[in-house]
């Protein structure tokens, strides 16, 4: 197979969201003599990305599709990672979880699956993750992104979420160092939530976060 | 101020507006009042209405994510996000229906054997099973150990949001709204005993003097709900896996308030935040501890409990799968009641398909079981892949079933709904039974119970990877489990120790604490078949 058609059969299994499709093309791709790190970084980036703009000019925004893309993007690219010939230049750190008596994970897990693929660290704090947890592994871990994740009106406004995520860091002195992203539901329907609750960005999906979260990343990073 | 003018099938009403509040809002203390599934945040899309005529405001993020390009040229607004500023004329596109009870026809009830004969002169009992969009009721006649009538209506607290959690923080965060929603809860039970005291028996029947007891069951968030109490503990996951106390205080209030001076008022103890009553009474109902190990309890609704009888232990969850089942936050969704699309059927003469609604009335949209066979037949035809996708882009308005009728129409949006719904439950499913050391093909009996009630087509339910494809004749359908065990417990001695039996052999899982269990979930977005090898047994 040549790359070109590599690249068509592994985006239509990737739009079509059949992992085992999408696996069998990796193989063939590896047998074709392609590296680990071409795979990730010619196939599942782009293919994702394109993918991903496909379904967010749908006018019916499908999560249940985005989901599957990005889970699929994430197998295959921890799938490489581990067959790297040696260890990817990490771009920088985020400290990921879902905000105080938010129980709800799979957003954070996509966001989580979009970064591993764009070579960010993430450390995933879990789910109902308090603000003083936010930060402390914030500080501990060196990270220079704090990602909350918020499925409901109530845990994205509340006094214990994000907004006393931003009083802890003004508290300590700390707001130089981090940033602050969040995303979830409620800010899709009200795109100026974010800053009313005093975070630095949001964004609506797992490959825009991506993107915002490397921005972000490149501006507290020296 | 501002004067609105209302239009709806029965007629037009006029309202006087005052200060800037939502169309919603202003229409919520009206018969005009429209539907909700998410509390008015502007992410179900159930309050469709037509703008004639006015000055608004803008379309916002919420709308244009809901509402095609094409119908809003058309007019087409959603309340919830319309402020109310100026004169204004509009028309409901969906005005919510008038409450209506209906009687449950007794043979979809078990005929509950071995009675205690109760004495004295307070001998009737009421059982209530206080669902988040249903409530129903069953009036006995606990002396000769007769069920007399059972009925169901709508749940009046569904104004204020299918989620359930939305209408704690409601209550919670204002005190009187919360009164205001115990006093719906309080009001309808009452109404629907009094539905089956004077429709179903006549002037010469039963008088309320005459009722003894009354249980009712539920899950925790509506029991706190109806007694005002728990309410701070259901909004901290810490709490949800412990009990949580919803007793009703003074009784005698309610005894007052409801007439019944006679009647004891007892509410079962709920496991834990969770889980409520309701799935306790649903696991008596079904007799699922007598049943064999590998007996399996899905009951199905925004919040869908599952319980899963191994021989020796009840493993109990629960998953929210978001209220597609139910019919809300679909683009034409509605509760299992008169005018619900139940079934879709492929035309006997090849090419199409017709759809059947609950009563016989004209289509006004999809309940569950309408979905699930929509889309396992557009699915089966090859006009829907199994990524959700449809294989032709869709008409704006969504792919008709029946071209005739607009409201027969499925989104791209409601399938993906529909997918994210299916795959919180199988996977939730999955992890149970993994929990437990069984699989798939270890499941003796699947009990589905709740929002489907006894109209889920089984095969299309398997064809979508809904349920798995076990030998059919174990998957069995209960209308009204939770209401047959609350009856059971009406009929026992201590009506408390009935479920509180059931709860001593349960062991709580809360799913979004174990690692993995969001893979099994993405692994059961995609439309096809649960293959039956993705869960098996584990030890001997």
């Amino acid at each position: 197979m040549s790359r070109a058609e590599l690249f068509r059969t592994y985006m239509e299994a990737v739009f079509d969201t059949d992992k085992a499709a999408a696996f069998a093309v990796v193989r063939a791709a590896l047998e074709e003599g392609m590296t680990p790190e071409q795979i990730v970084f010619e196939l599942v980036v782009p293919a994702t990305e394109d993918t991903m703009s496909a379904i967010t000019k749908d006018p019916d925004a499908n999560l249940a599709q985005h989901f599957m893309t990005a889970q699929i993007a994430s197998e295959v690219t921890e799938w490489m990672l581990e067959r790297f010939s040696q260890p990817p230049e990490i771009l920088g750190r985020v400290v990921i979880g879902t905000s105080s008596g938010d129980l709800h994970s799979l957003g954070k897990r996509i966001v989580s699956g979009c970064l591993k693929s764009l070579m960010v660290d993430v450390i995933d704090l879990g789910v109902n993750v308090s603000a003083e947890q936010f930060v402390e592994a914030a500080l501990k871990h060196d990270a220079q992104v704090i990602a909350i994740s918020s499925m409901m009106v109530h845990t994205a406004t509340g006094e214990n979420g994000c907004q006393k995520v931003r009083k802890l860091l003004q508290s300590q002195g700390l707001e130089g160092q981090f940033r602050v992203i969040v995303g979830g539901a409620p800010f899709r329907f009200d795109e100026e939530l974010y800053q009313k609750i005093g975070a630095d960005a949001w964004a609506a999906d797992g490959i825009s976060a991506g993107k915002v979260i490397t921005d972000l990343i490149r501006g507290v990073k020296p | 101020m501002a004067t609105l003018l209302v239009g709806t099938p029965k007629g037009q009403h006029w309202l006087t507006v005052e200060g800037a509040q939502s169309l919603r809002e202003a229409l919520e203390e009206t018969e005009a009042r429209v539907p909700t599934a998410c509390g008015g945040v502007g992410t179900c899309g159930a309050c469709v209405v037509r703008v004639v005529s006015g000055q608004t405001n803008p379309p916002t993020a919420a709308e244009r994510r809901k509402l095609t390009g094409e119908e809003r040229a058309r007019g087409l607004r959603l309340a919830c996000q319309l402020r109310v500023e100026d004169d204004l004329e509009i028309e409901l596109e969906q005005p919510e229906k008038p409450t209506s009870w209906v009687s449950i026809p007794l043979e979809e009830l078990p005929p509950w054997p071995g009675l205690r004969p109760v004495a004295g002169p307070a001998s009737y009992g009421v059982a209530v099973d206080l669902g988040t969009t249903r409530i129903r009721v069953s009036l006995w006649d606990r002396r000769q150990g007769r069920r007399i009538a059972s009925c169901s209506g709508p749940n009046p607290q569904e104004v204020f949001g299918a989620d359930v959690l939305n209408r704690v923080s409601t209550a919670q965060k204002d005190p009187q709204r919360g009164l205001e929603l115990a006093g719906l809860a309080r009001g309808a039970i009452l109404k629907a005993i009094g539905t089956i005291l004077a429709q179903e028996l006549g002037d010469s029947g039963v008088q309320p003097a005459e009722i003894g007891r009354i249980v009712v069951v539920g899950n925790t968030a509506m029991l706190a709900l109806l007694t005002g109490t728990g309410l701070p503990a259901l909004l901290d996951p810490a709490q949800w896996q412990r009990a949580i106390d919803i007793s009703p205080g003074d009784p005698s209030a309610w005894q007052a308030d409801w007439h019944l001076g006679r009647a004891e008022i007892l509410l079962p103890a709920p496991l834990a935040g969770f889980v409520g009553s309701d799935l306790l009474a649903a696991v008596v109902g079904t007799g699922l501890l007598e049943g064999p190990a590998g007996s399996l309890l899905v009951d199905v609704g925004t919040n869908t409990e599952l319980a899963l009888w191994d021989g020796s232990v009840l493993h109990v969850s629960s998953v929210p799968g978001g209220p597609a089942f139910e019919g809300a936050g679909l683009r034409f969704g509605l509760p299992a009641g008169p005018g619900a699309i139940a079934h879709v059927l492929p035309c006997p003469e090849g090419e199409g398909f017709t759809c059947e609604t609950l009563g016989g009335l004209p289509p006004r949209g999809f309940c569950g079981s309408g979905l699930v066979d929509a889309v396992a037949l557009l699915l089966g035809a090859g006009l829907l892949k199994a990524s959700g996708r449809f294989s032709r882009p869709a008409e704006p308005g969504g792919y008709p079933l029946d071209p005739a009728i607009s409201q027969s129409a499925l989104s791209a949006g409601d399938v993906d709904t529909f997918q994210r719904a299916k795959a919180a439950q199988a996977s939730a499913m999955e992890e149970l039974l993994e929990l437990a050391g069984l699989g798939w093909r270890d499941i003796r009996r699947l009990c589905v119970c709740g929002a489907f009630g006894r109209s889920l087509h089984v095969g299309h339910a398997q064809a979508v990877g809904l349920l798995p494809p076990v030998e059919e004749q174990r998957i069995e359908l209960h209308g009204h489990a939770a209401l047959a065990g609350c009856e059971w417990a009406l009929l026992a001695t201590d009506a408390n120790a009935v479920l509180a039996e059931v709860a001593s052999r349960a062991r709580l899982v809360n799913l979004s604490l174990i690692p993995g269990w969001e893979d099994r979930y993405m692994a059961h977005l995609r439309l096809a078949p649960i293959p039956l090898e993705s869960c098996r047994r584990v030890s001997p």
